[in-house]
């Protein structure tokens, strides 16, 4: 029962940091191209049943879906090294190979059609593990396949394995290049309302971040696609250690997000890694003590969530919880040291309506990637620094704002009010709606998404115990007047 | 015949010449050499003189003051054997025995005092004084000058010269005088010398009689004799009485030996006390061969001055009085003890300024310790404790090979003689408590290569009696060496071969639950059963599922032998008890590693273990409720059609129970946290470098017994923090609540969902198929009685679970607002940790200073 998790990449973005997250895995475990366990990898005590199980021949099988209505990223994964890696039967390419045209509507509608077919996979992956834990699911919440066919994905899980987590690693959009695809907001503005409503996690990725931090912190000038996702997998891989490595708490992923998340609502998780590198990068060797390291995350340049989505400092900033994993060898009395210190110096705010601390949980570091990496290069001298970092925060306001920010961007202030007119909506969505012209859609995934802002506001305050009590007429008369009947779409 | 006497008597000359220049100076003495043939010219004209020495030709003169010089040497037994060699030499008569004693023993005690001499630096470059060779006249003058001095000696040595007078005179008087002293005396002296004699030995004499009044020996007042005599007596009879006492104690010590416990070390005193009193059997023995001869009268000529007197005795005794006092002495005081507290005994004695005393101790000391020290040396190096009469400072006794090390021998301070030091003590202790130990629970035998190497490195012999008294160092270093090194092997032994660590380790794993995975594993299947009632509940079918978590979980990869170590252990349980109550985990630590973890540590083990899953337990619970109150379970779901009150009524019910939710698993999170970090993970590092460091196995106890202290102190088992301890377990109790208050509010919730979904599609429905759906539904339920009613029930349901929850809520604050004022007080342990990460945000600072 080794708690097992399904991996499903969607989309084209979904199947890259898949690919990456499972290198990455293979790398730490020991495990080679074909999926053989190394000679030197068979003392590890690292678990890694909970990400792959184990073929006929011994050799080891990721637990993961490849889904994509476009075949180009899943075809070159299968003419890679790693082709012999993945189980063929978990591969997912839509028969006529169109994609879904970076529509939402589209990959949501072809989602819907051959939910047969990929229901039947997840179900058989879902057999073959002996205590499923849940479902992690990457996917980018801009394009057409990833946001749609997503979304369409999320509904099913939740509808079919409504006991089982769903945790999503979802890359958000790039606001800083203006994006050639002008649907880009309403596919996310309906991607965001699956991941509110039916995904119980969500990692937030922000492209804009990614960008930075490579052009910043590690001085990239032009970051490639590879690169970002090399650091989208370096992340998604060092906030499941523990679940990899047992050790005394946090070994599972309910009991690692349940602390994260005690607003059910408010599930949108940032994340920071140091110190950050990409392969062949020539890295400055920084001092790692504990103290160092947890200060850094609190920085926000090395968050992985876009400053430009931030309209207050970080300072000001207050956390729901946080959570720091830190990885390698470290004495276990300088963690409460430097938790001193940073209480001391107010370096974070917590939520003041009721109590919050750092956690911190300590995991093994691998061995192997240590020695891979030893005998290839000599560049990457970071292994031996003390620390390898990764924090999820939940952010209350940085991720209402993000949200909020993010609307802003896309809509601009005023227009809200006409996004919700039918005829407003881009004529290639409205399409896919036209059969019964029901674009109520838009307006409750609107709707709950600025509910979720309105959360995430309230969440700062000391009064969100009685947040959405003394104003009910704001907030309900609201939604009444939208659908105009008793019928309230929305609820908490 | 006559010069074959004479080349005789030349070629002896030449020998002592020779040999006398030899010690002077080894070329003198070659023949040819001219030195030597001018001393053997002076020598031979020396013998060919006519000179005499102005000394009485009185052989038993001589031999007397020889003998009193030896004596007053101190060498009674020098003098004794003189004084035998010299009666065998005085009886030989007769063809072929030397006609002119006296003037050999001249010659002799002449020589030896010129050594003397010499030795003493008078004239150490001259060995031959009377032989001087280089200055004739010189040499004369030196030897007249000796021979004078020679005559003052005799003289001082008491050999009286009474010339002959003719007249008489004197003698008549001394006569007379000797009439008198008959008369005034009922027996003569030679007769009381005899008793004297007698009752040095113990025994009762003619007229000298123990007294048991006096508790001595004593004349009988009926016989008169002078008063003087009659006190001498009593004096030189004090031996006697000091003898009657110290053979009264070897006879009776030898008596009792085999049945009673005398001991070895009382053997060996026995056997020591014997040989001194067979010296002093010796002295009585000549002296009484003396005493036949009778005391001269004054006037008579001193023929035979080898008679006793009392007087004569009283110098006789001295020495032997001395020794005999301090036998008598330490017969009293060892009477009562034994073994090393005898040795011990003794060794207080020995502490004495007298060299002649402190000599007379060692000599007696380092035959009482030999067996104490044979027992030291069979102890340290090879484990054996040969001690029938339990004299030894060591104690063994039969026990159990778990608890052999703690309790198997100990320390008798009694019989530690204190001459050992306490330290010493303790390392003997250990080095052949180790050795015991590597043999009877680690059934090794590496030891014995150990101990010979250490003998090897100390120097000693490892031969029966290679110590001895007064060898302390050589003692320390054996002990030293033999301890080093058997530690050392002894540590090796339960580090590698016993993979002590490892257990260790084990233990930290699966009974203070490290192994998250393995523990979850087990949490997860063992949990419905535990919710049974504790006497349904199999402990086999439990054992089955601990193999079944092992095998689901990492565990599998663990060394089979610490698997299955492993077991289910219930825990005896009342009525009532939930199988929650009773169950734990057990490590069966085994020979010989059960010394370390002994059932008391067990048991304590035990008792982390229980809370330890405890808090597991309410963990494993919250985060069920969280399951239930999941993001995605609820808002899926939830899209009620209802009333704005009901609806805010179950927002605002929603909202509490998840910031509760969210109060209870900081809480326990924490304390999770601080138990990991604070508690376990500290102290086992700190227990990791106290093992590296360990040299012995009392190290490696005192380590492991700190490591676990401190985990019971800072998991609040300790004894003084039970206040605390208690308030923690209702608050888990109510935690348990609160998780099946939230399930059933959660599943009124999904229940209500579903009706109000039913209820509006039935009433979407009604027109077409009113009568079905009347029938259809049961009676009571919420459709039937309409919208109305749900709504209504919904809010009574809302309201109600409002109600407990708040209840719940109010209950919990004000526990924990207890537990944390409780916990700055508890100043023994550094709680102030738990406190930190409890109240990292000063949350509940804050809300203790608005209340």
């Amino acid at each position: 029962m080794p708690r097992e998790i399904i991996t499903l990449q969607v989309g084209q973005c979904g199947n890259q940091i898949g690919m990456e997250f499972w290198k990455q895995l293979c790398l730490e475990h020991g495990i080679s191209k074909e999926g053989i366990l190394e000679d030197f990898a068979t003392q590890g005590g690292d678990r890694k049943d909970v990400f792959f199980y184990q073929a006929d021949d011994q050799h080891y099988i990721p637990r993961a879906l490849l889904i994509d209505l476009e075949p180009r990223v899943i075809n070159g994964i299968q003419n890679s090294d790693y082709r012999n890696l993945y189980n063929h039967e978990n591969i997912f390419v839509s028969d006529h190979g169109g994609g879904a045209g970076n529509n939402w509507a589209s990959g949501y509608h072809q989602g819907k059609g051959v939910e047969e077919d990929i229901m039947d996979m997840i179900d058989r992956e879902a057999d073959g593990s002996d205590s499923l834990e849940g479902f992690v699911l990457c996917h980018s919440i801009a394009g057409g396949t990833g946001s749609g066919m997503g979304s369409y994905l999320l509904e099913a899980l939740n509808d079919r394995y409504s006991k089982k987590l769903v945790q999503t690693y979802s890359v958000f959009p790039n606001q800083m290049e203006t994006s050639d695809v002008v649907v880009q907001p309403y596919n996310s503005l309906l991607t965001l309302k699956r991941l509110t409503v039916n995904a119980d996690c969500v990692v937030v990725l922000d492209n804009t971040a990614l960008n930075r931090i490579a052009v910043e912190r590690l001085h990239l000038s032009n970051p490639t696609f590879a690169q970002t996702n090399s650091l989208v997998s370096t992340v998604m891989s060092a906030s499941t250690t523990t679940l990899r490595y047992p050790g005394y708490m946090n070994n599972d992923l309910v009991g690692l997000l349940a602390s994260l998340i005690p607003t059910p609502r408010c599930h949108f998780l940032m994340t920071g890694y140091t110190p950050l590198t990409v392969e062949r990068q020539a890295n400055v060797i920084r001092k790692t003590t504990v103290l160092d390291v947890m200060r850094r995350l609190l920085q926000s340049k090395n968050i992985m969530v876009s400053s430009y989505a931030r309209t207050k400092e970080a300072s000001q900033a207050k956390y729901i919880s946080i959570l720091n994993i830190i990885q390698g060898e470290v004495d276990p009395t300088q963690v409460h040291e430097s938790l001193q210190r940073i209480r001391e110096r107010k370096l974070v705010n917590f939520i003041e309506w009721g109590p919050a601390s750092i956690q911190v949980a300590l995991s093994r570091k691998s061995p192997y990637v240590q020695t891979a990496h030893r005998v290839t290069t000599l560049i990457l001298v970071f292994q031996d620094q003390i620390a390898y970092f990764a924090a999820i925060q939940n952010n209350s306001q940085r991720f209402g704002l993000i949200i909020t920010t993010l609307s802003m961007f896309l809509y601009g202030s005023g227009e809200w009010s006409y996004a919700s007119k039918p005829h407003q909506y881009p004529t290639s969505l409205q399409q896919m709606f036209e059969p019964d012209n029901d674009l109520s859609e838009f307006d409750e995934s609107r709707d709950i998404i600025e509910s979720l802002v309105d959360e995430y506001k309230a969440c700062e305050s000391p009064d969100y115990i009685k947040w959405g009590m003394e104003d009910p007429g704001h907030s309900l008369t609201a939604e009444g007047n939208a659908s105009g009947t008793l019928d309230l779409k929305l609820e908490v | 015949m006559e010069e074959e006497d004479q080349r005789k008597v030349t070629d002896l000359v030449i020998e002592l010449v020779r040999r006398l220049l030899s010690q002077q100076n080894p070329q003198n003495a070659s023949p040819n050499s001219p030195n030597f043939s001018q001393s053997l010219r002076y020598a031979l004209r020396i013998l060919s003189s006519r000179l005499t020495p102005s000394v009485s030709p009185d052989a038993d003169a001589v031999a007397e003051s020889i003998k009193r010089r030896l004596a007053t040497q101190g060498n009674s037994s020098d003098a004794l054997t003189f004084a035998d060699l010299y009666t065998k030499f005085a009886s030989k008569n007769g063809p072929g025995s030397v006609n002119n004693k006296w003037a050999v023993l001249y010659l002799l005690k002449i020589i030896s005092e010129d050594r003397k001499n010499a030795i003493s630096g008078m004239d150490s470059s001259v060995f031959l004084p009377n032989l001087g060779i280089n200055d004739d006249e010189m040499g004369n003058d030196l030897r007249v000058l000796n021979a004078k001095e020679n005559r003052e000696n005799a003289w001082k040595n008491g050999v009286l010269l009474v010339s002959k007078d003719p007249e008489n005179l004197r003698e008549i008087s001394f006569r007379e005088f000797g009439n008198l002293v008959e008369e005034e005396n009922e027996v003569t002296e030679e007769v009381l010398v005899r008793d004297v004699l007698y009752a040095c030995q113990g025994i009762d004499g003619k007229y000298v009689k123990f007294d048991s009044n006096l508790d001595g020996y004593a004349l009988p007042d009926s016989i008169k004799v002078p008063r003087a005599t009659r006190t001498i007596v009593r004096k030189l009879c004090e031996l006697g009485w000091l003898f009657r006492k110290v053979k009264g104690y070897i006879s009776e010590s030898m008596d009792r030996f085999p049945a009673e416990d005398v001991g070895t070390v009382g053997q060996a005193f026995c056997a020591a006390l014997q040989d001194e009193l067979s010296e002093y059997y010796k002295l009585l023995a000549v002296l009484e061969a003396q005493s036949t001869n009778p005391i001269p009268l004054v006037s008579e000529n001193a023929s035979s001055g080898n008679y006793l007197s009392l007087r004569r005795l009283s110098v006789w005794f001295a020495e032997p009085m001395v020794k005999m006092r301090l036998m008598a002495v330490l017969v009293d005081k060892c009477k009562a003890l034994r073994g090393g507290a005898m040795a011990g005994a003794i060794h207080l004695h020995a502490q004495h300024g007298d060299p002649l005393v402190h000599d007379f101790m060692r000599r007696l000391l380092r035959r009482v310790c030999s067996p104490l020290f044979e027992m030291v040396r069979s102890w340290v190096l090879e484990g054996e404790l040969e001690d029938i009469f339990a004299e030894f400072f060591i104690v063994g006794q039969p026990v159990k090979a778990e608890s052999l090390w703690r309790e198997g021998y100990r320390l008798h301070a009694g019989m530690l003689p204190l001459f050992i030091s306490q330290s010493i003590a303790q390392r003997i202790l250990r080095t052949g408590k180790s050795i015991n130990f590597l043999r009877v629970c680690c059934d090794d035998r590496g030891w014995a290569d150990a101990a010979t190497e250490a003998v090897a490195a100390a120097g000693v012999t490892t031969r029966r009696g290679g110590l001895g008294y007064g060898e302390t160092d050589a003692l320390e270093s054996l002990v030293m060496e033999a301890a080093k090194r058997i530690d050392k092997h002894l540590l090796d032994v339960i580090y590698k071969r016993y993979k002590f660590k490892e257990h260790c380790l084990a233990i930290k794993r699966y009974l203070l639950l490290g192994q998250g995975d393995f523990v979850q594993y087990l949490m997860d299947i063992v949990g419905p059963e535990l919710s049974e009632p504790a006497n349904t509940i199999s402990s086999f079918k439990l054992a089955g599922l601990l193999e079944s978590a092992i095998r689901s979980s990492n565990a599998q990869y663990d060394d089979p032998d610490i698997l299955d170590r492993l077991r289910v252990k219930m825990m005896p349980h009342g009525t009532g008890d939930r199988g929650w109550d009773v169950f734990s985990l057990e490590y069966d630590a085994r020979v010989p590693l059960d010394t370390v973890f002994t059932e008391s540590v067990m048991t304590r083990y035990l008792r982390i273990f229980n809370f330890l899953w405890k808090l597991r337990r309410v963990e494993h619970a919250l985060i069920g409720a969280w399951k239930t109150m999941k993001p995605n379970c609820l808002t899926s779901h939830v899209y009620t059609k209802l009333q704005h009150a009901v609806k805010l009524q179950l927002l605002s019910t929603l909202r509490r129970c998840q910031v509760l939710w969210d109060e209870m698993n900081h809480f326990v999170t924490n304390l999770q946290y601080y138990i990991m970090f604070e508690v376990l993970e500290v102290s086992w590092s700190n227990f990791s470098n106290e093992m590296e460091v360990a040299k012995d196995l009392d190290d490696l106890l005192a380590a492991h017994e700190k490591y676990l202290y401190s985990i019971v102190e800072k998991s609040l088992l300790g004894e003084r923090s039970q206040t605390l301890y208690k308030s923690l377990f209702v608050l888990f109790d109510l935690i348990l609540q609160f998780r099946s208050h939230a399930d059933r509010f959660y599943e009124g919730i999904h229940e209500l969902q579903a009706r109000t979904a039913e209820s509006s599609l039935s009433s979407q429905d009604k027109n077409k198929s009113r009568q079905t759906k009347d029938k259809s539904s049961e009676p009571g339920s919420w459709i039937r009685e309409g919208r109305k009613a749900l709504t209504q029930r919904a809010s009574e349901f809302l309201q109600n679970m409002g109600q407990e929850l708040d209840a719940l809520a109010t209950e919990y604050k004000s526990l924990l607002e207890g537990f944390l004022t409780e916990l700055p007080v508890q100043q023994h342990v550094d709680l102030k940790f738990l406190l930190f990460r409890l109240d990292f945000t000063e949350f509940y600072t804050r809300q203790h200073a608005t209340m």
